[in-house]
């Protein structure tokens, strides 16, 4: 499947047309993982977001606070980092299609839970935040649209968080 | 057509998983998570079909293998 068929299947890009599917695709950087790596870390800083082409990926919190930045280098204060009292606990698996990252985009602060690979071969695709907002900022259409499904990518998740709590 | 499904194994530690699958679940239906192979034993609408995509909720159990 090309990055064009990938996307189409991407809520996140839903309503852009095929030309304007072809700049996303434009900045897109494919890298793959193998079972347990971790392409983000709770507290830590980033500035991508993902999308899984491949596999399952499995979103935690509570057990980064060995990995989270010093305070000598982080600009976020201590109390949005993760913290040692935290017991790790899995929030939800994302399969083919789902969007990791994306408050990082969205709110510039940091990782808010740790996503790792929980099959070999697990494929995304990252889109860095400087080359997403220099595209939304040359085509407004594209930075409406997606910043609109990526509001309801992230109401789809607070609503399955609920689910689960029934 | 994509549907986005939320799925949710009652009792277990697990948050769930959401997964896109191309056809519309139905109740027996086994969807594989991972590892994990599902049976769906209810499925309803989590909110309104927009553009080409569906978003569901299915409550499942793990399969009988």
């Amino acid at each position: 499947m090309d990055t064009i068929q990938l996307l189409k299947g991407v809520e996140v890009f839903d309503g852009l047309s095929e030309t304007e599917l072809k700049r996303i695709a434009g900045i897109c950087q494919e890298a793959q993982y193998q079972k347990g790596d971790m392409i983000t870390t709770q507290g830590e800083t980033g500035d991508e977001m993902f999308i899984i082409r491949e596999g399952f990926v499995e979103i935690s919190v509570g057990e980064a606070s060995e990995a989270a930045p010093s305070t000598a280098t982080s600009t976020h204060p201590p109390a949005l980092s993760a913290s040692a009292q935290d017991a790790p606990h899995a929030l939800v698996s994302l399969g083919m299609g789902q969007v990791v990252g994306e408050m990082a985009l969205v709110d510039h602060g940091p990782r808010s839970a740790t996503a790792r690979c929980v099959m070999d071969q697990t494929t995304v695709i990252a889109i860095k935040r400087e080359a997403f907002e220099q595209l939304c900022q040359s085509d407004h259409h594209i930075g409406m649209i997606v910043y609109r499904n990526l509001a309801a990518d992230l109401s789809f998740k607070l609503r399955h968080r609920h689910l689960t709590r029934r | 057509m994509v549907y986005k499904i939320s799925i949710v194994v009652p009792g277990a530690e697990h948050g769930g998983a959401i997964i896109n699958t191309s056809e519309m679940p139905k109740v027996g239906d086994h969807l594989k998570v991972g590892e994990f192979e599902l049976e769906v034993i209810e499925i309803m609408d989590l909110m309104p079909p927009r553009g080409d995509f569906h978003f569901m909720h299915a409550t499942c159990k793990l399969a009988n293998k």
